[in-house]
């Protein structure tokens, strides 16, 4: 309860952003940085709780981005619908390549899944009929709502805030529960789970068709941030930059993955006023986190306690 | 007392090495049944097809009436039977209290919305686990590590957590696989009392061990394999008295003798 109310506080200090400053660049960020996390949360509950590495989350990325820009583009519809065609597409797509994917070794998943990341790259740049190739689809109308336009980076990100803390949520909902439990079980032993009366592979589709449909929302959202969508949107950047996140935060981790998120995205940045060594701090404050804390800062923690138990025990 | 678990004409083969070669045996409603044999004479292959983690070439499972063969592990577990397995197997990222409550939870109706809204059914189901788990708890002594990560256990206390899993959706059979292999002498009298105390209480046991002392104390009735054909079936003092069972165990009669000489020399 406490978690949940400290949680509620951070999230409302948030919403206060574009208050406290009139900077699009920063306000810029922290729309990146929500949005991020969003997906990096659906990559740790794939990856971190049910232990499936899943490069695939750059196709759902990808796939959500283009679906929801098409939506508004090609078929009339509003930013709202492209963002839930994005979910649903993704969701749809996840039951297709996982259920095959799923009844291979966890090896053949993560190759499985790569393979889904590099052909999306590749429908984005060559199917030149839908997705309009390397040119791109620019100028992305602002979203609109009751009347109102969210036509400033500023109005956007209450749009982002709002999406980043109704999917927190939902995972929230989902790893804290019995069912985060159980992904937990069957990552650390799947014979076990099963001599137990549960069927493993329910669990391991749903973990990955709302972690698909997750990330696709969540490109779908960033596609309209960026307000231009074309084949760098699947960029492996962007895997690499969820990759790390989960890493850092620590895998399994619901809140170590949400801190890690907001820092990770805002460090780059943060680290600007030396524009020619920024991304080698960055990159040498990664290895340093890496050898400091191996099971990322939640992993850390989590050394720290079970160490204070076996004394307690004595 | 009547047959809880049927089995019947078990086989097996390993590219075309046969490793069960056409075993039928029955437990008992209420007993303690033992399997034991050398390495390789097919006690865990067994085993494994009874519950669903290898594919039958051919026999029969009856559990309590119902035929199971060919089930999924999962499918079986829900029909009452449930196992440990030779090498522990826990999960040591979870405390004990939820390793003992994912093993019921298949097995009580609280769905993931009743959990989120925390309906009544979701607090009864969990009510309703956690006693069953203290009481386990209880009976193999780990009280004090109910809120801990069982990884910090120790080898005999992670097979204790792993019987207790076992028993939590109180299962029509319960099948151990070297209960004691590995474990220190004084846990090993622990998990036999705590093994005769629930059996006194109604559980029914099927029992794999290296451990021929351990068996043939704790089990009501013993099953002899030897590569992969039952080799003899009897009570604890009847499969002692066998010539058989001695020479599958420690060579032949004559071997024995000479061993004997040898050590009186």
């Amino acid at each position: 309860m406490r978690q949940l109310a400290l949680a509620l506080v951070v999230a409302l200090a948030f919403a206060a952003l574009p208050l406290l400053t009139t900077s699009n660049y920063i306000v810029g960020v922290g729309v990146s940085a929500l949005i991020f996390t969003v997906a990096a949360a659906a990559l740790n509950l794939i990856y971190g709780y049910t232990g499936l590495l899943s490069f695939a989350q750059l196709g759902f990325w990808g796939v959500g981005g283009y679906a929801s820009a098409l939506t508004v583009v090609s078929f009339g519809g509003s930013f709202w619908w492209g963002v839930i065609w994005a979910a649903a597409i993704n969701a749809m797509l996840a039951i297709l390549i996982g259920f095959p994917m799923l009844r291979t070794s966890r090896h053949a998943f993560v190759i499985g899944s790569l393979t889904f990341a590099l052909l999306a790259t590749l429908v984005a740049r060559d199917w030149v009929d839908l997705t309009r190739g390397p040119l791109g689809i620019p100028n992305l109308p602002p979203p609109s709502a009751f009347g109102i336009a969210f036509d400033t980076t500023a109005k956007f990100y209450w749009i982002a805030w709002a999406f980043s803390v109704a999917m927190l949520a939902l995972l929230y909902a989902l790893c804290s529960s019995r069912i985060g439990r159980t992904l937990i079980a069957i990552r650390q032993n799947e014979d076990l789970v099963r001599a137990q009366g549960i069927s493993p592979t329910p669990y391991k589709l749903s973990a990955f068709t709302i972690s698909a449909a997750v990330t696709g929302a969540a490109g779908g959202v960033y596609s309209f941030h960026l307000g231009i969508i074309d084949p760098t949107f699947l960029d492996f950047y962007y895997m690499q930059t969820f990759l790390i996140i989960v890493i850092i935060g620590g895998t399994g981790s619901f809140w170590g993955v949400l801190a890690s998120g907001i820092v990770l995205s805002a460090l780059p940045e943060a680290l600007r006023f030396s524009a020619d060594f920024r991304m080698i701090i960055y990159g040498a404050i990664l290895v340093l986190a890496m050898f400091v804390m191996p099971g990322g800062v939640a992993g850390w923690f989590r050394d720290r306690a079970i160490a204070r138990q076996r004394e307690a025990l004595g | 007392m009547s047959a809880i678990l049927d089995v019947r004409d078990l086989r097996k083969a390993y590219a075309g090495v046969s490793a069960l070669d056409g075993i039928s045996f029955a437990v008992e409603a209420g007993s303690i049944t033992g399997l034991i044999g050398p390495n390789g004479s097919g006690k865990s292959t067994a085993i494994d097809c009874i519950s669903g983690f290898q594919k039958l070439d051919g026999g029969r499972v009856v559990l309590a009436d119902a035929d199971i063969t060919g089930r999924s592990p999962h499918l079986i577990a829900r029909a009452g039977l449930t196992r440990t397995f030779q090498t522990v197997r826990i999960y040591e990222r979870l405390s004990l209290r939820d390793n003992l409550a994912i093993a019921t939870q298949q097995f009580d109706p609280a769905t993931w919305i009743d959990e989120l809204l925390r309906t009544r059914r979701y607090r009864e189901a969990v009510a309703a686990g956690d006693s069953r788990a203290r009481e386990l708890v209880a009976l193999v002594g780990l009280e004090r590590y109910w809120d801990i990560e069982t990884g910090v256990l120790s080898y005999g206390q992670k097979k204790l957590v792993a019987l207790a899993a076992a028993l939590m959706p109180r299962p029509r059979i319960v099948v151990l696989d070297e209960p004691v292999a590995g474990v220190n002498p004084t846990r090993i009298r622990e998990i036999e009392a705590a093994l005769a105390s629930l059996n006194r209480a109604g559980e029914t046991f099927l029992i794999v061990e290296h451990n021929v002392e351990f068996i043939t104390s704790l089990c009501h009735r013993v099953i002899v394999l030897e590569e992969g054909r039952k080799l003899a079936e009897g009570t604890s003092a009847e499969i002692h008295a066998d010539s058989r069972v001695l020479e599958a165990y420690l060579g032949t009669t004559s071997e024995i003798a000479a061993a004997e000489m040898r050590a009186t020399a």
